[in-house]
């Protein structure tokens, strides 16, 4: 039986770093990003397979649902002749070996440096892991990773959404946002997908949030799952209201940092250290800043595929993620 | 059991590397992206598998999230059909 998981992990790495390096190599774009939706799962069943179902949950929310679709629209925004890379002329030795070489040589030495580095891991995996679970009673949640990432380490994950705001800001300054897709209109199947589609992806995504405070699953998984959702409406031809470009927007955007903020505050006027929740209230401010955060996830990741700012008001071709899932 | 179950797992995951000749082949954008949509499927399948053979059921929620949303990258790309029609041209042109 070891035998079988060690083949499975084996052939599992191999085919990941054979794809990673294919992905890089290949000049035709629209094959790169097939490869990389491929990598995204068999990245998810790594995961998996290293225990670490929470970061599983994210890559297959994040990498089945948004790159995806962010990447070929993306590369729907390039001209044909920019599709394929030209030929580069090899910089490194690397480069000059024969694909039959690299294959034979470089990807099983690699997959065994790090196998033989996973083996150590083992060994000294302990960790905090105690220290954790001995908090747990204390923390507000029954689940170790969020009560890691929403009580104990809570500051790293207000960083992490204003890094989330800041790329969108980033996104945002460079161009308008274009509508994603040709004007005509899109086709009945696809108006029925998304009919079908976005209540499932909502209830799901609620699901996953509420399982944050007992097992894997929590703000960052549910948000990724309702920005597929608000996605999915795009593609079946909905559009955010233009009354919501401004304001509404802009705070469902940045309210998951503002809560964190206002409660990084109201802990330390109360003569706390910042986000060092008072005990019997830490459940409950978990779950406020985990829904809060969720909206607010779904809205910088969607409006991130979309590619630029909102029009001004007076615009109303534009195509963004319609106000109704964003909020629900 | 669990052995049966991880050697279907290891035989769905040879699949996928079998499949991969497809997306690197092409010839066409279509075919590179339902070789990706299959994988989908098969993910699913082996994540259902993985699960029942650790007996770990948080891994049947990645399950239901691929079941979900791999659909999603290829309605973006019927949607975004121009993207074949070149892709194709430029195949045909490197074959003369």
């Amino acid at each position: 039986m070891i035998d079988l998981v060690l083949a499975f992990d084996l052939i599992l790495m191999t085919t990941l770093i054979s794809l990673a390096w294919l992905l890089l190599a290949s000049r035709d774009l629209f094959r790169a990003v097939v490869l990389f939706i491929a990598f995204g799962l068999l990245l998810a069943l790594a995961w998996t397979r290293l225990g670490a179902v929470d970061v599983a949950l994210a890559e297959a929310a994040i990498g089945a649902g948004i790159t995806g679709t962010l990447l070929l629209v993306g590369l729907g925004k390039l001209g044909s002749a920019e599709r394929c890379r030209r030929t580069p002329r090899p910089t490194t030795f690397l480069q000059r070996l024969t694909p039959a070489v690299l294959i034979g040589i470089i990807i099983p030495s690699v997959t065994i440096i790090l196998l033989l580095e996973l083996r150590q891991l083992q060994i000294v995996s302990s960790g905090q892991q105690g220290l954790v679970l001995s908090l747990l009673d204390i923390s507000g949640t029954d689940h170790p990773v969020t009560a890691v990432l929403l009580n104990f380490r809570a500051w790293d994950t207000l960083l992490e959404k204003g890094v989330l705001l800041l790329a969108l800001v980033s996104i945002w300054s460079l161009d308008q946002a274009r509508p994603l897709f040709h004007q005509e209109a899109p086709s009945p199947v696809l108006k029925g997908l998304s009919q079908l589609y976005l209540p499932i992806l909502v209830i799901v995504s609620g699901a996953l949030l509420w399982q944050g405070g007992y097992a894997p699953g929590g703000a960052f998984q549910a948000g990724a799952l309702l920005s597929a959702g608000i996605l999915l409406a795009i593609l079946g031809g909905r559009s955010l209201l233009p009354a919501w470009y401004g304001m509404p927007l802009r705070l469902l955007a940045g309210c998951g940092l503002l809560i964190f903020i206002l409660i990084a505050a109201a802990t330390l006027l109360a003569g706390n250290l910042p986000l060092q929740y008072p005990q019997e209230l830490a459940g409950a401010l978990i779950l406020l800043i985990e829904i809060v955060a969720t909206v607010s996830i779904a809205v910088i990741l969607a409006a991130a595929v979309a590619g630029g700012h909102p029009a001004e008001i007076s615009a109303t071709e534009q195509q963004q993620p319609p106000s109704s899932e964003g909020t629900s | 059991m669990t052995g049966l179950y991880l050697a279907l797992a290891l035989i769905l995951l040879l699949t996928i590397c079998v499949g991969m000749v497809r997306v690197l082949r092409g010839p066409t954008a279509t075919d590179r992206m339902l070789a990706a949509q299959l994988f989908g499927t098969t993910a699913v399948a082996i994540l259902l598998l993985l699960g029942q053979a650790t007996e770990n059921t948080a891994i049947w929620d990645v399950a239901l999230i691929f079941a979900l949303l791999t659909a999603i990258a290829a309605a973006t790309f019927v949607r975004r059909r121009d993207i074949d029609k070149t892709t194709e041209t430029e195949d045909q042109n490197d074959r003369h």
